[in-house]
Protein backbone atom coordinates (compact mmCIF):
# COMPACT_ATOMS: atom_id res chain seq x y z
CA UNK A 1 0.00 0.00 0.00
CA UNK A 2 1.26 3.11 -0.49
CA UNK A 3 2.29 5.50 1.90
CA UNK A 4 3.66 8.44 2.48
CA UNK A 5 5.72 7.81 5.36
CA UNK A 6 7.26 4.18 3.95
CA UNK A 7 7.04 5.21 0.29
CA UNK A 8 6.07 3.05 -2.73
CA UNK A 9 6.59 -0.52 -2.65
CA UNK A 10 8.64 -0.14 -5.44
CA UNK A 11 11.94 -1.84 -6.84
CA UNK A 12 14.17 -0.26 -4.08
CA UNK A 13 12.53 -2.40 -1.67
CA UNK A 14 14.26 -5.52 -3.30
CA UNK A 15 17.52 -5.55 -1.26
CA UNK A 16 20.93 -7.53 -1.91
CA UNK A 17 22.15 -9.93 0.73
CA UNK A 18 25.74 -11.82 0.49
CA UNK A 19 25.75 -14.73 1.54
CA UNK A 20 29.34 -16.19 2.18
CA UNK A 21 32.46 -16.83 1.03
CA UNK A 22 32.98 -17.91 4.05
CA UNK A 23 29.79 -18.83 5.67
CA UNK A 24 29.00 -22.23 7.87
CA UNK A 25 26.43 -23.68 5.47
CA UNK A 26 28.25 -23.01 1.57
CA UNK A 27 30.76 -25.96 1.96
CA UNK A 28 33.03 -24.72 0.41
CA UNK A 29 34.41 -21.02 -0.72
CA UNK A 30 31.07 -20.05 -2.26
CA UNK A 31 29.60 -16.35 -2.13
CA UNK A 32 25.98 -15.93 -3.68
CA UNK A 33 24.14 -12.70 -4.24
CA UNK A 34 20.88 -12.71 -3.28
CA UNK A 35 18.32 -10.38 -4.13
CA UNK A 36 15.14 -10.35 -1.72
CA UNK A 37 12.00 -9.56 -1.22
CA UNK A 38 10.96 -9.40 2.38
CA UNK A 39 12.12 -13.39 3.10
CA UNK A 40 11.44 -13.84 -0.33
CA UNK A 41 14.71 -14.70 -2.99
CA UNK A 42 13.92 -12.69 -6.31
CA UNK A 43 17.34 -13.31 -7.94
CA UNK A 44 20.45 -15.53 -7.31
CA UNK A 45 23.85 -15.26 -8.13
CA UNK A 46 26.17 -17.21 -6.80
CA UNK A 47 30.01 -16.14 -7.75
CA UNK A 48 32.66 -18.60 -7.46
CA UNK A 49 36.29 -18.55 -8.47
CA UNK A 50 37.84 -17.64 -5.46
CA UNK A 51 39.21 -21.70 -4.73
CA UNK A 52 40.63 -21.58 -8.54
CA UNK A 53 44.21 -22.75 -8.44
CA UNK A 54 44.17 -23.95 -12.30
CA UNK A 55 44.65 -27.71 -12.38
CA UNK A 56 43.74 -28.04 -15.86
CA UNK A 57 46.60 -25.48 -17.14
CA UNK A 58 48.71 -27.99 -14.14
CA UNK A 59 47.76 -31.15 -15.83
CA UNK A 60 49.08 -29.85 -19.31
CA UNK A 61 52.79 -28.73 -18.09
CA UNK A 62 53.53 -31.53 -15.95
CA UNK A 63 54.01 -35.86 -16.63
CA UNK A 64 51.23 -37.52 -16.64
CA UNK A 65 52.01 -39.45 -12.82
CA UNK A 66 52.84 -35.35 -11.54
CA UNK A 67 49.34 -34.96 -11.90
CA UNK A 68 48.26 -37.78 -9.63
CA UNK A 69 48.12 -35.54 -6.25
CA UNK A 70 46.12 -32.74 -8.10
CA UNK A 71 43.18 -35.22 -8.88
CA UNK A 72 42.45 -35.60 -5.31
CA UNK A 73 42.39 -31.78 -4.78
CA UNK A 74 39.89 -30.96 -7.23
CA UNK A 75 37.02 -33.29 -4.90
CA UNK A 76 38.83 -32.85 -1.64
CA UNK A 77 35.36 -35.21 -0.29
CA UNK A 78 35.96 -38.03 -2.81
CA UNK A 79 39.26 -37.78 -3.69
CA UNK A 80 40.03 -41.32 -3.94
CA UNK A 81 37.17 -41.27 -7.07
CA UNK A 82 38.80 -38.70 -8.75
CA UNK A 83 42.26 -40.44 -8.35
CA UNK A 84 41.13 -43.67 -10.18
CA UNK A 85 39.55 -42.10 -13.18
CA UNK A 86 42.45 -40.35 -13.71
CA UNK A 87 44.31 -43.02 -13.60
CA UNK A 88 41.49 -44.99 -15.63
CA UNK A 89 41.67 -42.15 -18.12
CA UNK A 90 45.11 -42.49 -18.71
CA UNK A 91 45.72 -46.30 -18.01
CA UNK A 92 43.08 -45.93 -21.40
CA UNK A 93 44.99 -43.61 -23.44
CA UNK A 94 48.23 -45.42 -23.06
CA UNK A 95 46.89 -49.39 -23.20
CA UNK A 96 48.24 -50.06 -19.57
CA UNK A 97 46.82 -53.18 -18.15
CA UNK A 98 46.08 -53.79 -14.31
CA UNK A 99 45.82 -57.13 -13.05
CA UNK A 100 42.45 -57.88 -11.27
CA UNK A 101 43.41 -57.76 -7.75
CA UNK A 102 44.42 -54.23 -8.39
CA UNK A 103 41.48 -53.71 -9.72
CA UNK A 104 39.20 -55.18 -6.79
CA UNK A 105 41.07 -53.23 -4.07
CA UNK A 106 40.65 -50.23 -6.33
CA UNK A 107 36.90 -50.66 -6.33
CA UNK A 108 37.16 -51.36 -2.66
CA UNK A 109 38.68 -48.31 -2.08
CA UNK A 110 36.59 -45.96 -4.10
CA UNK A 111 33.35 -46.75 -2.82
CA UNK A 112 34.58 -46.62 0.58
CA UNK A 113 35.38 -43.12 -0.43
CA UNK A 114 32.04 -42.54 -1.79
CA UNK A 115 30.31 -43.38 1.71
CA UNK A 116 32.69 -41.60 3.79
CA UNK A 117 32.03 -38.65 1.23
CA UNK A 118 27.81 -38.75 1.42
CA UNK A 119 28.47 -39.26 5.51
CA UNK A 120 30.35 -36.11 5.69
CA UNK A 121 27.47 -34.90 3.70
CA UNK A 122 24.66 -36.12 5.47
CA UNK A 123 26.58 -34.70 8.74
CA UNK A 124 26.31 -31.04 7.37
CA UNK A 125 23.53 -30.75 5.73
CA UNK A 126 21.88 -31.86 9.19
CA UNK A 127 23.95 -29.67 10.78
CA UNK A 128 22.31 -26.99 8.04
CA UNK A 129 18.85 -27.58 9.33
CA UNK A 130 20.15 -27.34 12.83
CA UNK A 131 20.93 -31.27 14.00
CA UNK A 132 23.55 -31.34 15.94
CA UNK A 133 23.58 -34.67 17.30
CA UNK A 134 23.79 -36.84 13.44
CA UNK A 135 26.54 -34.72 12.70
CA UNK A 136 28.62 -36.25 15.36
CA UNK A 137 27.11 -39.95 15.08
CA UNK A 138 28.32 -39.72 10.87
CA UNK A 139 31.75 -38.37 11.74
CA UNK A 140 32.24 -41.36 14.02
CA UNK A 141 31.06 -43.86 11.05
CA UNK A 142 33.55 -42.00 8.51
CA UNK A 143 36.55 -41.77 10.88
CA UNK A 144 36.54 -45.52 10.31
CA UNK A 145 36.64 -45.08 6.63
CA UNK A 146 39.42 -42.47 7.13
CA UNK A 147 41.60 -44.80 9.42
CA UNK A 148 40.82 -48.06 6.98
CA UNK A 149 42.41 -45.78 3.88
CA UNK A 150 44.82 -43.74 5.77
CA UNK A 151 46.03 -47.14 6.93
CA UNK A 152 46.85 -48.59 3.00
CA UNK A 153 47.10 -45.17 1.47
CA UNK A 154 48.91 -43.26 3.81
CA UNK A 155 46.48 -40.14 3.75
CA UNK A 156 43.02 -39.56 4.80
CA UNK A 157 41.81 -37.14 2.61
CA UNK A 158 44.39 -36.59 -0.60
CA UNK A 159 44.59 -39.49 -1.39
CA UNK A 160 47.13 -40.44 -4.34
CA UNK A 161 46.76 -44.30 -4.30
CA UNK A 162 45.85 -45.47 -7.30
CA UNK A 163 48.90 -45.64 -9.80
CA UNK A 164 49.28 -46.37 -13.92
CA UNK A 165 48.94 -50.14 -13.81
CA UNK A 166 47.97 -51.14 -10.05
CA UNK A 167 47.84 -49.02 -6.61
CA UNK A 168 50.99 -48.57 -4.63
CA UNK A 169 50.70 -50.78 -1.91
CA UNK A 170 48.90 -53.92 -1.50
CA UNK A 171 46.21 -54.34 0.88
CA UNK A 172 46.80 -57.03 4.26
CA UNK A 173 44.23 -59.18 6.00
CA UNK A 174 44.23 -56.21 8.30
CA UNK A 175 42.69 -54.11 5.89
CA UNK A 176 39.72 -56.42 4.90
CA UNK A 177 39.05 -57.29 8.57
CA UNK A 178 38.59 -53.28 9.02
CA UNK A 179 36.19 -53.28 6.14
CA UNK A 180 34.48 -56.18 7.33
CA UNK A 181 34.00 -54.51 10.62
CA UNK A 182 33.57 -51.41 9.47
CA UNK A 183 30.23 -53.07 7.44
CA UNK A 184 28.95 -55.09 9.99
CA UNK A 185 28.98 -51.79 11.88
CA UNK A 186 27.35 -50.12 10.16
CA UNK A 187 24.16 -52.47 9.28
CA UNK A 188 23.41 -51.29 12.58
CA UNK A 189 24.06 -47.65 12.06
CA UNK A 190 21.71 -47.45 8.86
CA UNK A 191 18.73 -48.52 11.24
CA UNK A 192 19.70 -45.90 13.65
CA UNK A 193 19.87 -43.11 11.11
CA UNK A 194 16.85 -43.70 9.83
CA UNK A 195 14.42 -43.81 12.77
CA UNK A 196 16.53 -40.78 14.20
CA UNK A 197 16.27 -38.51 10.82
CA UNK A 198 14.65 -39.90 7.85
CA UNK A 199 11.68 -40.25 9.82
CA UNK A 200 12.16 -37.28 11.97
CA UNK A 201 9.00 -34.81 11.32
CA UNK A 202 11.02 -31.49 11.58
CA UNK A 203 13.37 -32.86 9.22
CA UNK A 204 10.64 -33.81 6.72
CA UNK A 205 9.62 -30.53 6.70
CA UNK A 206 12.43 -28.83 6.35
CA UNK A 207 13.03 -30.71 3.21
CA UNK A 208 9.65 -31.99 1.68
CA UNK A 209 8.43 -29.84 -1.56
CA UNK A 210 11.58 -27.64 -1.13
CA UNK A 211 13.80 -26.84 -4.23
CA UNK A 212 11.71 -29.43 -6.67
CA UNK A 213 14.04 -29.77 -9.60
CA UNK A 214 11.73 -31.69 -12.44
CA UNK A 215 13.50 -33.60 -15.50
CA UNK A 216 13.48 -31.19 -17.53
CA UNK A 217 15.33 -28.52 -15.54
CA UNK A 218 18.12 -30.95 -14.22
CA UNK A 219 18.54 -31.91 -18.33
CA UNK A 220 18.60 -28.52 -19.11
CA UNK A 221 21.38 -27.69 -17.03
CA UNK A 222 23.35 -31.00 -16.96
CA UNK A 223 22.46 -32.25 -13.14
CA UNK A 224 24.03 -36.00 -12.60
CA UNK A 225 24.33 -37.64 -10.22
CA UNK A 226 22.01 -38.40 -6.57
CA UNK A 227 20.65 -34.81 -7.95
CA UNK A 228 19.41 -36.35 -11.24
CA UNK A 229 18.44 -39.72 -9.82
CA UNK A 230 15.99 -37.86 -7.26
CA UNK A 231 14.35 -36.74 -10.08
CA UNK A 232 13.16 -39.88 -11.64
CA UNK A 233 15.92 -40.86 -14.13
CA UNK A 234 18.02 -44.14 -13.23
CA UNK A 235 21.11 -42.40 -14.87
CA UNK A 236 24.05 -44.02 -13.33
CA UNK A 237 27.98 -43.92 -15.42
CA UNK A 238 28.78 -47.15 -13.40
CA UNK A 239 25.64 -49.19 -15.05
CA UNK A 240 25.52 -46.88 -18.33
CA UNK A 241 29.15 -47.16 -18.99
CA UNK A 242 30.52 -49.69 -16.81
CA UNK A 243 33.86 -48.61 -16.11
CA UNK A 244 36.73 -50.88 -14.49
CA UNK A 245 34.87 -53.98 -13.06
CA UNK A 246 31.61 -52.52 -11.66
CA UNK A 247 29.91 -54.59 -14.02
CA UNK A 248 30.55 -57.80 -12.23
CA UNK A 249 28.75 -56.60 -9.07
CA UNK A 250 25.18 -57.14 -8.36
CA UNK A 251 24.14 -53.73 -7.03
CA UNK A 252 20.97 -51.41 -7.64
CA UNK A 253 20.82 -47.61 -8.96
CA UNK A 254 18.21 -46.03 -6.25
CA UNK A 255 15.86 -43.75 -7.83
CA UNK A 256 13.31 -41.11 -6.10
CA UNK A 257 10.20 -39.31 -8.03
CA UNK A 258 10.32 -36.07 -6.44
CA UNK A 259 13.17 -34.03 -7.28
CA UNK A 260 12.86 -32.28 -3.74
CA UNK A 261 15.47 -31.94 -1.43
CA UNK A 262 14.17 -34.96 0.86
CA UNK A 263 14.46 -37.44 -2.19
CA UNK A 264 17.89 -36.01 -3.31
CA UNK A 265 18.56 -37.24 0.69
CA UNK A 266 16.76 -40.68 0.58
CA UNK A 267 18.60 -41.13 -2.61
CA UNK A 268 22.33 -40.66 -1.32
CA UNK A 269 21.39 -42.46 2.01
CA UNK A 270 20.33 -45.37 -0.18
CA UNK A 271 23.59 -45.09 -1.80
CA UNK A 272 25.59 -45.47 0.90
CA UNK A 273 23.98 -49.23 0.99
CA UNK A 274 24.97 -49.91 -2.33
CA UNK A 275 28.19 -49.02 -2.09
CA UNK A 276 28.05 -51.11 1.12
CA UNK A 277 26.83 -54.28 -1.08
CA UNK A 278 29.69 -53.74 -3.80
CA UNK A 279 31.92 -53.43 -1.10
CA UNK A 280 30.75 -56.94 0.28
CA UNK A 281 30.59 -58.60 -3.06
CA UNK A 282 34.48 -57.39 -3.83
CA UNK A 283 35.84 -58.86 -0.18
CA UNK A 284 34.43 -62.20 -0.91
CA UNK A 285 35.83 -62.38 -4.62
CA UNK A 286 39.26 -60.69 -3.90
CA UNK A 287 41.61 -62.12 -6.02
CA UNK A 288 45.42 -63.29 -5.21
CA UNK A 289 48.39 -61.97 -7.35
CA UNK A 290 50.04 -59.18 -7.93
CA UNK A 291 48.99 -55.56 -7.43
CA UNK A 292 51.77 -53.66 -9.91
CA UNK A 293 51.91 -53.87 -13.39
CA UNK A 294 55.41 -54.03 -14.00
CA UNK A 295 57.60 -51.99 -15.96
CA UNK A 296 55.49 -48.93 -16.26
CA UNK A 297 58.15 -45.94 -17.27
CA UNK A 298 58.25 -43.41 -14.98
CA UNK A 299 57.32 -40.88 -18.28
CA UNK A 300 54.45 -42.34 -19.78
CA UNK A 301 54.30 -41.09 -23.94
CA UNK A 302 50.62 -42.24 -24.94
CA UNK A 303 50.22 -42.11 -28.61
CA UNK A 304 48.54 -39.29 -30.29
CA UNK A 305 44.84 -39.71 -29.95
CA UNK A 306 42.18 -38.30 -27.13
CA UNK A 307 40.33 -39.85 -24.29
CA UNK A 308 37.02 -38.59 -22.58
CA UNK A 309 36.71 -41.02 -19.47
CA UNK A 310 33.33 -40.26 -17.75
CA UNK A 311 32.84 -41.82 -13.95
CA UNK A 312 30.92 -41.47 -11.15
CA UNK A 313 32.00 -39.44 -8.84
CA UNK A 314 30.31 -39.21 -5.73
CA UNK A 315 28.50 -36.02 -7.05
CA UNK A 316 27.73 -37.19 -10.52
CA UNK A 317 29.03 -37.83 -14.14
CA UNK A 318 32.73 -36.81 -13.68
CA UNK A 319 35.25 -36.66 -16.68
CA UNK A 320 38.68 -36.67 -17.71
CA UNK A 321 39.53 -35.81 -21.32
CA UNK A 322 42.52 -35.95 -22.18
CA UNK A 323 44.03 -35.13 -26.04
CA UNK A 324 48.12 -36.06 -26.33
CA UNK A 325 50.66 -35.28 -29.14
CA UNK A 326 52.85 -38.12 -28.14
CA UNK A 327 54.85 -35.98 -25.78
CA UNK A 328 54.81 -36.83 -22.10
CA UNK A 329 52.44 -34.44 -20.97
CA UNK A 330 48.99 -33.96 -22.19
CA UNK A 331 48.18 -31.22 -24.61
CA UNK A 332 45.19 -30.72 -23.37
CA UNK A 333 43.47 -31.62 -19.60
CA UNK A 334 39.99 -30.86 -19.23
CA UNK A 335 37.45 -31.83 -16.17
CA UNK A 336 34.17 -31.75 -16.18
CA UNK A 337 32.59 -31.88 -13.22
CA UNK A 338 29.18 -32.31 -11.46
CA UNK A 339 28.71 -29.91 -9.42
CA UNK A 340 29.19 -27.37 -11.83
CA UNK A 341 25.64 -28.38 -13.60
CA UNK A 342 24.47 -29.03 -10.27
CA UNK A 343 25.44 -25.41 -8.67
CA UNK A 344 24.52 -23.62 -12.31
CA UNK A 345 20.60 -25.38 -11.42
CA UNK A 346 20.10 -23.18 -8.52
CA UNK A 347 20.02 -20.03 -10.57
CA UNK A 348 16.72 -21.22 -11.26
CA UNK A 349 15.71 -23.24 -8.01
CA UNK A 350 16.41 -20.32 -5.46
CA UNK A 351 13.98 -17.74 -6.74
CA UNK A 352 10.86 -17.53 -5.10
CA UNK A 353 12.30 -19.82 -2.13
CA UNK A 354 12.35 -18.80 1.56
CA UNK A 355 15.89 -17.60 2.60
CA UNK A 356 15.53 -20.29 5.17
CA UNK A 357 15.13 -22.92 2.63
CA UNK A 358 18.13 -21.37 0.58
CA UNK A 359 19.76 -23.19 2.68
CA UNK A 360 18.49 -26.30 2.94
CA UNK A 361 18.92 -26.52 -0.55
CA UNK A 362 22.23 -26.07 -1.44
CA UNK A 363 23.03 -28.27 1.72
CA UNK A 364 20.82 -30.98 -0.24
CA UNK A 365 22.50 -30.35 -3.71
CA UNK A 366 25.99 -31.83 -2.30
CA UNK A 367 27.74 -28.92 -4.55
CA UNK A 368 31.62 -28.82 -3.68
CA UNK A 369 32.86 -25.49 -4.96
CA UNK A 370 36.42 -26.35 -5.39
CA UNK A 371 36.14 -28.55 -7.72
CA UNK A 372 33.76 -26.06 -10.01
CA UNK A 373 36.46 -23.87 -9.16
CA UNK A 374 39.33 -26.23 -10.27
CA UNK B 1 19.11 -46.33 -29.42
CA UNK B 2 18.61 -42.04 -29.87
CA UNK B 3 22.49 -42.05 -30.71
CA UNK B 4 21.72 -44.06 -33.82
CA UNK B 5 18.76 -41.17 -34.96
CA UNK B 6 21.03 -38.70 -33.86
CA UNK B 7 23.68 -39.62 -36.38
CA UNK B 8 21.18 -40.20 -38.89
CA UNK B 9 19.93 -36.40 -38.06
CA UNK B 10 22.79 -35.32 -38.55
CA UNK B 11 24.36 -36.43 -41.35
CA UNK B 12 20.95 -35.66 -43.24
CA UNK B 13 21.94 -31.92 -41.96
CA UNK B 14 25.19 -31.56 -42.22
CA UNK B 15 26.32 -33.63 -45.19
CA UNK B 16 29.82 -32.50 -45.23
CA UNK B 17 30.58 -32.92 -41.94
CA UNK B 18 33.32 -35.54 -40.87
CA UNK B 19 32.13 -38.63 -38.58
CA UNK B 20 34.07 -40.62 -36.16
CA UNK B 21 32.06 -43.74 -35.33
CA UNK B 22 33.06 -46.39 -32.78
CA UNK B 23 30.33 -48.57 -32.00
CA UNK B 24 31.78 -49.62 -28.30
CA UNK B 25 32.27 -46.12 -26.84
CA UNK B 26 36.01 -47.40 -26.03
CA UNK B 27 36.91 -43.48 -26.26
CA UNK B 28 33.81 -42.32 -24.52
CA UNK B 29 32.51 -41.20 -27.50
CA UNK B 30 30.01 -43.00 -29.88
CA UNK B 31 30.27 -40.20 -32.57
CA UNK B 32 32.52 -37.55 -32.95
CA UNK B 33 31.11 -35.13 -35.60
CA UNK B 34 33.19 -32.43 -36.97
CA UNK B 35 30.94 -29.23 -38.45
CA UNK B 36 31.26 -25.67 -39.43
CA UNK B 37 31.14 -23.52 -36.58
CA UNK B 38 28.08 -21.73 -38.02
CA UNK B 39 26.28 -24.83 -37.73
CA UNK B 40 26.55 -25.67 -34.37
CA UNK B 41 23.50 -23.95 -33.20
CA UNK B 42 21.50 -25.84 -35.67
CA UNK B 43 23.26 -29.05 -34.69
CA UNK B 44 22.54 -28.12 -30.51
CA UNK B 45 18.67 -27.78 -31.22
CA UNK B 46 18.20 -31.51 -33.22
CA UNK B 47 20.14 -32.51 -29.78
CA UNK B 48 17.93 -30.75 -27.73
CA UNK B 49 15.09 -31.85 -29.57
CA UNK B 50 15.90 -35.28 -28.82
CA UNK B 51 16.37 -35.20 -25.05
CA UNK B 52 19.95 -35.04 -24.93
CA UNK B 53 21.89 -32.95 -22.38
CA UNK B 54 25.27 -30.46 -22.82
CA UNK B 55 27.96 -32.36 -20.85
CA UNK B 56 30.54 -29.86 -21.19
CA UNK B 57 32.25 -26.93 -23.46
CA UNK B 58 35.67 -27.32 -23.76
CA UNK B 59 38.44 -25.50 -26.33
CA UNK B 60 41.42 -27.15 -27.77
CA UNK B 61 44.56 -24.26 -28.62
CA UNK B 62 46.42 -24.90 -31.71
CA UNK B 63 48.70 -22.89 -33.41
CA UNK B 64 46.98 -21.94 -36.54
CA UNK B 65 43.23 -22.58 -34.95
CA UNK B 66 41.17 -23.06 -31.71
CA UNK B 67 38.74 -26.02 -31.75
CA UNK B 68 35.64 -26.16 -30.00
CA UNK B 69 34.33 -29.09 -28.38
CA UNK B 70 31.14 -29.59 -27.10
CA UNK B 71 29.94 -33.19 -25.04
CA UNK B 72 26.29 -34.30 -25.41
CA UNK B 73 25.01 -36.92 -23.43
CA UNK B 74 21.63 -38.60 -22.70
CA UNK B 75 20.54 -40.94 -20.21
CA UNK B 76 20.88 -44.17 -22.31
CA UNK B 77 24.14 -46.41 -22.36
CA UNK B 78 27.19 -45.42 -24.22
CA UNK B 79 25.64 -42.42 -26.13
CA UNK B 80 27.70 -39.83 -25.90
CA UNK B 81 28.34 -37.30 -28.81
CA UNK B 82 30.87 -34.64 -29.62
CA UNK B 83 30.61 -31.78 -31.36
CA UNK B 84 33.05 -30.36 -32.70
CA UNK B 85 34.31 -26.85 -34.54
CA UNK B 86 37.47 -25.40 -35.51
CA UNK B 87 37.14 -21.72 -34.48
CA UNK B 88 39.38 -18.74 -35.71
CA UNK B 89 41.54 -17.02 -33.41
CA UNK B 90 39.43 -14.08 -33.98
CA UNK B 91 36.00 -15.94 -34.72
CA UNK B 92 33.27 -15.15 -32.15
CA UNK B 93 30.98 -18.48 -31.75
CA UNK B 94 27.69 -17.91 -31.46
CA UNK B 95 25.98 -19.15 -28.04
CA UNK B 96 23.87 -21.99 -27.10
CA UNK B 97 21.89 -20.54 -23.70
CA UNK B 98 19.29 -20.07 -25.28
CA UNK B 99 19.18 -23.86 -26.15
CA UNK B 100 20.62 -25.27 -23.00
CA UNK B 101 20.37 -22.64 -20.30
CA UNK B 102 23.78 -24.37 -18.36
CA UNK B 103 25.77 -23.67 -21.09
CA UNK B 104 25.62 -20.02 -20.05
CA UNK B 105 28.43 -20.63 -17.15
CA UNK B 106 30.27 -23.24 -19.86
CA UNK B 107 30.87 -20.97 -22.11
CA UNK B 108 31.40 -18.06 -19.51
CA UNK B 109 34.26 -20.67 -18.56
CA UNK B 110 35.96 -20.91 -22.14
CA UNK B 111 35.93 -17.22 -22.25
CA UNK B 112 37.98 -17.41 -18.89
CA UNK B 113 40.32 -19.62 -19.71
CA UNK B 114 40.67 -19.00 -23.75
CA UNK B 115 39.24 -15.52 -24.46
CA UNK B 116 36.60 -16.91 -27.17
CA UNK B 117 33.47 -14.90 -26.89
CA UNK B 118 30.37 -16.06 -27.52
CA UNK B 119 27.99 -13.75 -29.37
CA UNK B 120 24.25 -13.68 -27.79
CA UNK B 121 25.14 -14.79 -24.53
CA UNK B 122 24.42 -12.09 -22.42
CA UNK B 123 26.53 -12.69 -19.10
CA UNK B 124 30.33 -12.93 -20.04
CA UNK B 125 31.51 -11.90 -16.85
CA UNK B 126 34.64 -13.94 -15.71
CA UNK B 127 33.31 -16.58 -13.65
CA UNK B 128 36.30 -18.64 -12.32
CA UNK B 129 39.00 -15.98 -12.67
CA UNK B 130 39.06 -12.28 -11.06
CA UNK B 131 36.98 -10.31 -12.12
CA UNK B 132 39.74 -7.66 -14.15
CA UNK B 133 42.13 -10.82 -15.18
CA UNK B 134 43.11 -9.67 -18.77
CA UNK B 135 44.88 -13.32 -19.22
CA UNK B 136 43.54 -16.48 -20.15
CA UNK B 137 45.66 -19.02 -18.77
CA UNK B 138 44.89 -22.25 -21.07
CA UNK B 139 46.12 -20.77 -24.14
CA UNK B 140 49.83 -21.72 -24.94
CA UNK B 141 50.98 -18.53 -25.30
CA UNK B 142 50.57 -18.18 -21.23
CA UNK B 143 52.88 -19.05 -18.59
CA UNK B 144 55.25 -22.41 -18.43
CA UNK B 145 53.66 -24.65 -21.18
CA UNK B 146 54.94 -27.29 -23.77
CA UNK B 147 55.23 -27.24 -27.25
CA UNK B 148 52.55 -25.54 -29.61
CA UNK B 149 51.25 -27.78 -32.29
CA UNK B 150 49.04 -27.51 -35.39
CA UNK B 151 45.79 -29.35 -35.05
CA UNK B 152 46.99 -31.56 -38.37
CA UNK B 153 50.03 -32.61 -36.05
CA UNK B 154 47.51 -34.66 -33.50
CA UNK B 155 44.55 -35.35 -35.59
CA UNK B 156 45.84 -35.65 -39.41
CA UNK B 157 44.19 -34.06 -42.33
Amino acid sequence: MENEQFGPPAAEQIYTLNLGPQHPSTHGVLRILLDLDGEFIVKADPIIGYGHRGHEKMGENRLYRQFLPNTSRMDYLSGMLYNHGFVLAVEKLAGIDVPERARYIRVIASELNRISSHLLWFGTYLLDLGGFTPFLYAFDDREQILDILDRVSGSRLTYAYCRFGGVTRDVDAGFVDMTRAFLKRMEGRWADYENLVTKNIIFIKRTKDIGVIDRELARQYGVTGPNLRACGVRFDVRKAEPYEIYDRFDFEVPVCFNGDALDRYKVRFLEMLQSCRIIDQALDHLPQGPFQTEKIPLKIKPPKGEVYFPFESARGLTAYYLVSDGGTNPYRCHIRVPSFGNLNVINDVLPDTLIADAISILGSMDVIIPEIDR
Amino acid sequence: MKADEMEKALREEFPGALFAVDESGRNGVRYSVLIALSGMRKAAQILNAAGFFLETITALDFSDTFELVYHFNCYEPKSRIALRALCGKDQTPSSLVDTFRGAGWLEREVHDFFGISFSGNPDMRSLLLPEDADYHPLLKSFGKSGDSHKREDIYGK
